[in-house]
């Protein structure tokens, strides 16, 4: 690449073509343009006027000026100009060797990682060096390749969520032995040291130079979130000591609907200098619970995302003992040690079976409880049945009862003998037995048996079959001493020895919490040590890629249990939720005392951060600079020639530049625009209905009725615009699938046989209307020939229709009721037909009538639905001259019924928009008494 | 109700003829108007027709047919009065519009094509004469002059008419002897055949009026740039490498043209006048009316 004024050039010998542009002058110069033809009918007078021949006509100069660079940008244009060209020397062309880090340190940088390497192989490319790539923490044999072949794999490149461990490392420094010649190195770290990288930085610059990439920014990483007595306690750390920074934490979890989302936040601030920040976060144990990961906001990488587990799920514990009359001491309660044991990790239930069972805890304690009530044991066997997990601890009652002596019980392990057994008490032969080891199988195998845990009584397993594979803890002579057999989804444990200190030092020792734990009765707050989880096998449910993003584990294999605490995570343990039995482990890739550790180079090697000038081609920049040129062109050249006039032209050149200034961030706006949003015609009409009050009708379907029902609120809303202070718009037909009906007080529904029930959205959407004060009109313009709405079919339709809407109980207007005077003073109501009743919500029963005053004191709302058959639309119904539509009744009686139906009308409106108000004013009477006058 | 579906080629020839025929009444109503605004500008004067109109009563003398009496007069006294008519006698006027190609240019979209506003004119001033009571009629006999509103009809059809070729020579022949005449062209043709027809006319008595007629853009040649120009039919091209460099050898030749041409009618006792595309009929009628007048014998 030649560089000239610091842009570089692929292709510099094109630019010779520039100097062809004096030729190009000359030529363009000595070509005028082409004549224009114009129409002139005086042309018989110019006949024989010679052209002077010293004038010749020329290209305008600043035409030519404009040709000239039009190609001149497309000469440059080709020739490939590159602004910020890498000064790398091109002489160096031995191999180049990528020596990625690639791990959960820099994922969250990992778009500018991939540029940058992009970048560096397409600089190899060009200057046509090998280029092998080396992952630390995945090594794999080192291939010379060319580098275009490396830019395919770019895009499946992805960082792993481990650091190079020792074994990596030891696998890298072995492909590298297996290297061939001298290559130069360009590592790009992610800015955190871990042991043998300086042994790697020997190596590799034996072999050639080494230039590091590493991102200025500091990693920052989460440990895992710590339970402790008054909260969660979440640490975040970084690598670098810096200026003071503030972080968010989100707490992600699931919402009782199962989605994922973020439950909480908590901001962290790292002090001016400090590497650690910490904070609490207290929640209740129900969102507890629920949590699933901690993470750093924007910060996208599996060292910033810390797992929860089951030691922030605090399981409910139910403790039962025997009901006992003596108050007894504390100490000898059979649940005091349990008490102590499971009050720090675990949530306390106590009381009767009976309250505690409908709480469903996770485990039910029942200490030295013999017999259950039959119903009480079907219920705790359904729910150890469905998965919970009874633990029994013997005891002088259990040992005196007839419990699981004949045959198994069902809440019972194991058969039991009359009488159990004591050792080493004054009146018995032996010592007390300790306890043996436990054996590889058992829940507790790993645990380390104290010395001082002795047994002096226990009750004693009948030998059955399945006694052997029940026994889960024995005592040094093999008596059982816990078993455990499975029901159902759950499990029943009995410990044969009680829950205090009577008849052993059990429940005193450290060696109970552990195999309560262990039996996941508790969940330990602390995270457990390597030792508690000796001998244990986990399985990987979800693993976190580099990314921190959760996916299942798949086929991966099972984990020992010190690995999983204490082991640095690699290919072998990766980073994720594991599972062992019934208990969940989450593996960090951060473990609790791990400190993020800056990366030091030495000075030799070559540190630089990213973000270095990225080679810009302007090539196109050029050619697009020459076309509009060209299209400037032809403007001038049309104007020129006179095709164009000026005016025309510079409209033209305008519109061309608008157009082009437009074209950008239309693209960005048609995104936008995708996003659903309402309609600005929907907007439109409802800030119409909002604005005025309109009347509105349900549309059944039936062009006829709903024509009538439109005409019919027509002139009611006339009525009122001419006779009260009531001004409604222009009514309304609804649609209840799709319209919103908030925005009208009443809704006119006439009724007809075939209509279709409206679907559940709409019922939710017409329960709310009515919840919030609106008011349905119901008329099956039948005039209620049944009697009573029963039977005929547009009844029976309304009977459908209202099933489930939220209708309160109904009546026939009653004589006093608001309707009658909320206006008008009215007897009946009648529409077009006169004689069907009109029934509206009913009164409350304990409404009465004041002294004094003819109307009782009715209830306070509006009535929500009124219903009625007079199909009164076709009594109000007008056509667009204000006649009436339909005729009602005969000569004046009928116009005496149509007055009155548009009374009714009136008084209608007047009721859903008033409410009560006249009902209110039979209290006039008392107040003005009140007021002494 | 069927209706017998009429024959395709009938209604397209119908199509046509009304297309054809729309462009008629505006270029009558056009100069209906123009003619009455001429005749409001002269504040209501009005010629008198061939005999009908009063022009005064004088005492009957010996030798005026006792038809000639004006009954209603004389009765009011003994003194007997004839009531005599204005003396006037029709005159013949002739009429040519150029109908050639060069005509049919206009410089702009504004402006009208110079054939439209010489019809114009040429049809106005035809009503003025029929209202007059003057005989309109074109030159060559084609339409032979004759008086009454069917004529200015008749007129009016006749000048729709468009000729093919690019410049059209003045028809001279059918000239009536002693009549007047009215020539309305953009005179840019050939200048013989102008002055043969019009040295044609002298010789017959027959004096007139010239209006020529031009574009805008022909008076001030506003072309720059290499540039042909062509005529209207494309028969005769001029091609120039610097337009504007021509302007002022053309200027000059439009003024000698326009002086040779008030020479000829100085010569034939004509009178010369222009007009304008760009500027209002309305001055070019009033001039025609006037100089139509004073060439009146």
């Amino acid at each position: 690449m030649t560089t000239i004024a610091g842009i570089g050039f692929t292709a510099p010998w094109l630019l010779l073509g520039l100097l062809a542009l004096p030729v190009l002058w000359f030529l363009l110069r000595a070509v005028p343009p082409a004549p224009k033809r114009q129409p002139f009918p005086a042309v018989t007078l110019l006949l024989g006027l010679k052209d002077d021949q010293s004038l010749s006509d020329r290209t305008p100069w600043w035409l030519l000026l404009l040709r000239m660079a039009a190609v001149a940008a497309a000469i440059l244009g080709l020739a490939g100009p590159v602004l910020n060209p890498s000064t790398e020397d091109t002489a160096a062309r031995a191999p180049l060797l990528v020596v990625l880090d690639a791990s959960w340190a820099g994922a969250a940088d990992w778009q500018q990682t991939s540029a940058q390497l992009a970048q560096q192989l397409e600089d190899a490319g060009r200057a046509e060096r090998p280029v092998a790539l080396l992952r630390l923490n995945a090594p794999e044999p080192l291939q010379f390749r060319a580098a275009s072949s490396w830019q395919r794999q770019l895009a499946g490149l992805e960082p792993l969520p481990w650091q190079p461990g020792e074994a990596q490392l030891q696998a890298a420094t072995e492909v590298l032995a297996a290297a061939q010649g001298a290559f130069d190195t360009v590592w790009f770290s992610d800015g955190l040291d871990y042991p043998g990288r300086d042994g790697l930085i020997a190596t590799l610059s034996e072999r050639g130079a080494i230039e590091v990439y590493e991102q200025p920014a500091p990693v920052l990483g989460l440990r895992p979130a710590a339970y402790t007595t008054d909260g969660i306690e979440i640490t975040a750390l970084r690598s670098r000591a810096g200026p003071a920074q503030q972080v968010t934490v989100l707490a992600q979890g699931r919402d009782p609907g199962g989605t994922a989302r973020t439950l909480a936040t908590l901001p962290l601030r790292f002090g001016d200098g400090a590497v650690e920040a910490s904070a609490g976060l207290s929640l209740p144990a129900e969102l507890r619970a629920r949590l699933t990961r901690f993470e750093i906001q924007g910060q996208r990488s599996a060292g910033a995302v810390a797992l929860t587990d089951d030691s922030l799920r605090r399981r409910e514990v139910a403790l039962v003992a025997a009901q006992s009359e003596d108050e007894g001491l504390a100490l000898l309660s059979p649940l005091h040690y349990l008490r102590q044991a499971l009050e720090p990790s675990a949530e306390l239930l106590e009381g009767a079976l009976p309250d505690l069972l409908p709480a469903n805890p996770d485990v039910i304690v029942l200490a030295d409880v013999a017999q259950l009530a039959p119903d009480q044991e079907a219920g705790v066997i359904e729910w150890v049945e469905n998965g919970g997990l009874l633990l029994r601890f013997a005891g002088p009652r259990l040992a005196a009862s007839d419990t699981a002596r004949a045959g198994e019980a069902p809440l019972m392990p194991v058969r039991l003998r009359i009488g159990g057994r004591s050792i080493g008490g004054a009146m018995s032969w032996g010592e007390p037995k300790t306890l043996a080891p436990f054996a590889e199988g058992s829940p507790f195998y790993g645990l380390e048996v104290p010395d001082e845990v002795a047994v002096t009584s226990q009750v004693v397993a009948q030998p059955d079959p399945q006694l052997a594979e029940r026994v889960i803890a024995e005592l040094a002579d093999g008596t059982p001493l816990v078993t455990r057999k499975t029901l159902g989804q759950g499990q029943v444990v009995l410990f044969h020895v009680t829950a205090n200190a009577e008849w052993s030092s059990l429940p005193l020792s450290g060696l109970f919490v552990s195999m309560l734990e262990r039996l996941a009765v508790s969940s330990s707050a602390a995270v457990p040590s390597a030792e508690d989880l000796e001998g244990t096998t986990w399985t990987p449910v979800e693993v976190l890629d580099g990314f921190g993003r959760s996916e299942t584990a798949g086929t991966l294999p099972g984990v020992k249990g010190p690995d999983l605490v204490a082991a640095a995570a690699g290919p072998e343990l990766r980073p994720g939720v594991y599972s062992g039995g019934r208990r969940v482990l989450a593996r960090n890739v951060l473990r609790p005392d791990d400190a993020l550790q800056l990366a030091r180079w030495p000075a030799t090697v070559d540190v630089s951060a990213y973000g270095a000038p990225q080679e810009q081609p302007l090539g196109g920049a050029f050619l697009t600079l020459a076309l509009a040129l060209l299209a400037l062109d032809v403007l001038g050249t049309l104007l020129v020639s006179g095709l164009l006039a000026p005016r025309r032209a510079a409209l033209m050149l305008a519109g061309a530049l608008a157009l082009a200034a437009a074209t950008v961030p239309q693209e960005a706006r048609a995104q936008q625009a995708a996003a659903p949003l309402p309609s600005a015609a929907e907007d439109a009409r409802a800030a119409d209905l909002a604005a005025e009050l309109v009347l509105a009708h349900v549309l059944t379907g039936d062009a006829e009725v709903d024509r009538i029902a439109a005409a019919g609120l027509r002139g009611l809303s006339d009525t009122l615009f001419f006779r009260t202070s009531v001004e409604p718009a222009e009514p309304a037909g609804v649609d209840l699938e799709r319209d919103e009906l908030a925005f009208f007080p009443l809704l006119y529904w006439p009724v007809t046989r075939d209509q279709p029930l409206p679907s559940a959205a709409a019922y939710a959407k017409l329960n709310t209307y009515l919840r919030a004060g609106g008011m349905i009109l119901f008329d099956t313009r039948d005039a209620d020939l049944a009697g009573a709405g029963a039977s005929s079919p547009a009844a029976r339709r309304l009977q459908q229709i209202a099933l489930p809407l939220d209708i309160p109980p109904l009546e026939v207007v009653p004589q006093d009721h608001v309707l009658t005077r909320a206006f008008y003073l009215l007897q009946d109501f009648p529409g077009r037909h006169t004689r069907g009743p009109v029934w509206v919500e009913a009164a409350p029963p304990d409404a009465e009538q004041a002294e004094g005053i003819p109307f009782r004191n009715l209830n306070d709302g509006v009535t929500p639905v009124v219903i009625g058959g007079n199909d009164w639309a076709a009594a109000w119904a007008v056509d667009g001259n204000g006649r009436p539509l339909l005729p009602v009744g005969r000569g004046y009686a009928g116009e005496r019924q149509r007055e009155l139906a548009f009374r009714f009308g009136v008084n209608l409106v007047m009721h859903v928009l008033t409410g009560n108000y006249k009902s209110d004013q039979v209290h006039v009477p008392a107040l003005l008494d009140r007021l002494g006058q | 109700m069927t209706r017998p579906a009429a024959h395709p080629a009938a209604s397209a020839l119908r199509h046509r003829a009304e297309a054809e025929a729309s462009a008629l009444p505006p270029l009558l109503v056009q100069a209906r108007q123009l003619a009455g605004a001429v005749l409001m500008g002269e504040h209501g004067r009005r010629r008198a027709g061939t005999g009908d109109d009063f022009w005064q009563y004088r005492p009957a003398q010996p030798g005026d047919s006792r038809r000639m009496i004006d009954h209603r007069r004389s009765a009011r006294g003994d003194v007997q009065f004839v009531r005599e008519r204005e003396w006037q006698i029709a005159q013949t006027v002739h009429l040519w519009v150029d109908a050639g190609a060069s005509m049919r240019f206009a410089s702009g979209a504004k402006l009208p094509q110079k054939a439209e506003r010489a019809r114009l004119l040429g049809l106005a001033a035809a009503v003025l004469m029929v209202q007059g009571g003057e005989r309109v009629g074109l030159t060559g006999g084609s339409l032979p002059p004759r008086r009454g509103n069917v004529q200015i009809l008749r007129l009016a059809e006749a000048l729709m008419d468009d000729a093919a070729e690019d410049y059209a020579p003045p028809n001279d022949r059918a000239l009536i002897p002693h009549a007047r005449a009215l020539f309305i062209s953009d005179f840019l043709g050939p200048f013989d055949a102008l002055e043969q027809a019009l040295s044609k006319a002298a010789a017959r008595g027959v004096r007139g009026v010239l209006l020529q007629v031009l574009d805008p853009a022909e008076e001030a040649f506003p072309f720059a740039g290499r540039t042909l120009f062509e005529s209207i039919g494309g028969a005769v091209t001029h091609e120039t490498l610097k337009a504007s460099a021509l302007q002022a050898r053309y200027l000059d030749r439009l003024a000698e043209r326009r002086a040779a041409l008030e020479r000829l009618c100085h010569e034939a006792g004509w009178r010369f006048g222009r007009h304008h595309t760009g500027d209002p009929a309305q001055a070019a009628l009033m001039w025609l009316y006037h100089a139509l007048e004073r060439t009146a014998p």
